[in-house]
């Protein structure tokens, strides 16, 4: 198992710079996942470190060792892609063991290796079926017995989830979080699935066009987010984001609303982010600012409600429950939480009271 | 096409649909008639030829006496040629196959330098009839040496940059990236990722590219009528050529019409067989499965 650790990493292709500068520890053992748009470069830094990419500068080391111009294969690192990339005229087996084979293992042990790993997936009917005979989801479990078989240092997911259906992404989802409870291996895993990376993460690297915006536990950055990208990106439904002023000790928001604040709130406040459920919804004289119902949407575990708030267009609230005395078109008044509300400057920093 | 969105009811759509068909009746027709004249012509006797109908059988069945002409003339030399022909047609199929699998591969999955310019220079070479390279091919055989030699039919016809353009496209599509880096992850080296993963998923498109080389290579004509004089090295079609002529000439009786119909009916035959053995490694879908659906 491995530490891994980007010094300085950048990337360009031709005249465009995809990775600015990425400086990055994964400890031993650690799940981490890089999230981010499409386009932010998280694929092609999990392509750097699996050494599918030569970077363009910078380091990168596994185990105090640096690698940065070694071959895929001699990083010891696993990789399961997007497509699978099964090679499709090879049996399950053959497909788990052509690794082992072209590392030069004895047969026998292939064999015990495979068969091992073949019942941890729960593989060992297919073995001798081609890849094309078997479903997304069996697919997807020969890809990562191929990279479990390896015993590599670490395993790199690229997108591996975002193929299958969303019933059967839930389970693989569970299937992936046992295998690092169970094997307590280095992962790193490439998604643009936000709940994916909530979910199974220990770390989350949230990036955007090449560079790093925050690195931190899923509820770090879901509650602490450092900037304005990183509250939006995190959390669904989206954060509410509003343009805001600050007004002493208090912020002022949209015509006539205002929040009040124990501190003075800084000069240089210009937005106001709340997530859905910390708005509530109250009678309409009660409300830091006042709107009318849009639409309700019902989910049963949770009511969301959108309200049409003049100035500040549609903001998002969360009800737990299904709340029945709720109709279109009628009027509310939304009440902020100050102790939970995010602060932004014109950077899209967070601004900390 | 305007039959599209169009109801089979519709009179615009039986209109367009007898047209389609008249279309391919006329092409069917020009493509057959000259195959069902050498099957009848092949059947008469060399009077019949010149009296019966061109396109059905006269009352003397005449084949098997023909055939048996055919494979006794000078020493049984029709024998040789087809042997020439196969020979020739399978060694330059099967080269100009891998020839035209490893360059398609290094077009379609590799950056090197230069490689857009190679490129254009594969495209160019599509568009230049080989008949126009003979006499440049011929002067530089007759340098090395090569002339009169099985070789030098062979040599020229290795390169098939139709075929190139051909297994470029295709690997483009059969052989996705990730499958390429899932090989390297493993540790596989390129050479071993070539031969061992991708060169089995090829096997519908180097077939492909193995039957148009090998018929290119079987009907050629005028390369080895330039570069080969002695009689024991011709292909068919050299051959049949020169008896045609002969008897043209009227070389006494002994080379008939006939018996060149009979040649050309003989060396159809094999290509037919071969597109029908061919057929069925020629389908698609090998990849399936490896990448997602």
């Amino acid at each position: 198992m491995a530490v891994i650790a980007l010094k300085d990493i950048n990337k360009s292709f031709g005249s465009v710079n995809v990775i600015g500068s990425v400086n990055l520890e994964i400890a031993d053992g650690e799940f981490v996942i890089f999230v981010g748009p499409s386009g932010s470069g998280k694929s092609t830094l999990l392509r750097l470190i699996a050494g599918l990419e030569d970077a363009t500068g910078g380091q990168i080391m596994i185990d105090g060792k640096d690698v940065t111009k070694l071959g895929p294969a001699e990083r010891e690192l696993s990789m399961v892609f997007q497509s699978y990339a099964l090679y499709p005229t090879k049996t399950v087996r053959q497909n788990m063991s052509f690794g082992l084979e072209v590392a030069g293992l004895p047969k026998p042990e292939i064999r015990t290796r495979v068969d091992r790993v073949a019942e941890i997936l729960k593989l060992e009917d297919y073995m001798e079926r081609k890849p094309k005979a078997l479903s997304g989801g069996q697919r997807q479990r020969v890809a990562i017995g191929r990279a479990i078989v390896r015993e590599p240092v670490a395993f790199l997911f690229d997108e591996p989830l975002s193929n299958l259906d969303a019933a059967l992404r839930v389970e693989m989802r569970i299937e992936i979080a046992k295998l690092h409870q169970r094997l307590k291996a280095t992962m790193v895993y490439v998604t643009h699935d936000q709940v994916e990376a909530m979910t199974l993460a220990d770390k989350i690297v949230v990036l955007d066009r090449g560079d790093i915006q925050q690195v931190g536990t899923p509820m770090e950055l879901y509650e602490h987010p450092a900037n304005l990208f990183v509250a939006q990106f995190i959390g669904s439904p989206k954060m509410n984001v509003m343009p805001a002023r600050s007004g002493g000790k208090s912020i002022l928001i949209g015509k006539g609303g205002h929040i009040d604040f124990a501190a003075t709130v800084p000069v240089g406040v210009t937005g106001l982010g709340a997530r859905p459920e910390e708005i509530t919804l109250v009678g309409e004289a009660a409300g830091d600012v006042r709107g009318t119902i849009d639409v309700v949407e019902r989910l049963g575990s949770d009511t969301f409600a959108y309200v049409a708030v003049e100035d500040l267009g549609i903001l998002t609230v969360r009800i737990v429950g299904n709340v029945a005395a709720m109709a279109v078109g009628q009027p509310v008044g939304l009440k902020f939480d100050p102790a939970r509300l995010h602060l932004f400057g014109t950077d899209g920093k967070t601004i900390q009271l | 096409m305007s039959i599209v969105g169009k109801t089979s009811g519709s009179a615009s759509f039986t209109r367009n649909r007898w047209l389609l068909t008249g279309v391919l009746g006329i092409y069917f027709i020009y493509t057959f008639m000259p195959l069902v004249y050498v099957i009848t012509a092949s059947t008469k006797t060399n009077p019949d030829l010149f009296t019966s109908f061109g396109l059905w059988f006269s009352s003397d069945f005449h084949l098997w006496q023909n055939l048996y002409d055919l494979f006794t003339i000078q020493k049984g030399i029709f024998l040789q040629w087809l042997w020439n022909t196969f020979y020739y047609a399978l060694v330059s199929g099967v080269g100009s196959a891998l020839f035209a699998t490893f360059a398609g591969y290094a077009f379609a999955k590799y950056e090197f330098i230069g490689k857009r310019f190679l490129f254009a220079l594969v495209l160019g070479a599509v568009m230049i009839p080989q008949t126009a390279l003979v006499i440049p091919i011929f002067l530089m055989l007759s340098k090395v040496g090569l002339l009169n030699t099985p070789l030098a039919v062979i040599l020229p016809s290795l390169v098939f940059p139709p075929g190139v353009f051909l297994m470029r496209a295709y690997i483009n599509d059969a052989i996705s990236n990730e499958i390429i880096d899932a090989g390297r992850v493993d540790g596989a080296g390129e050479l071993h990722i070539f031969s061992s993963l991708a060169f089995r998923m090829l096997m519908p498109g180097i077939t492909t590219v193995f039957i148009l080389a090998f018929v290119a290579s079987w009907n050629n004509y005028f390369l080895p009528l330039v570069v080969l004089n002695s009689t024991e090295h011709f292909p068919v079609t050299v051959g049949l050529a020169q008896w045609y002529a002969s008897a043209v000439a009227g070389s006494g009786g002994s080379l008939l019409f006939t018996v060149v119909m009979a040649g050309a009916l003989v060396s159809v035959l094999p290509v037919i067989i071969a597109f029908l053995i061919m057929q069925r490694f020629w389908q698609g879908g090998l990849g399936a499965g490896g990448v997602k659906a």
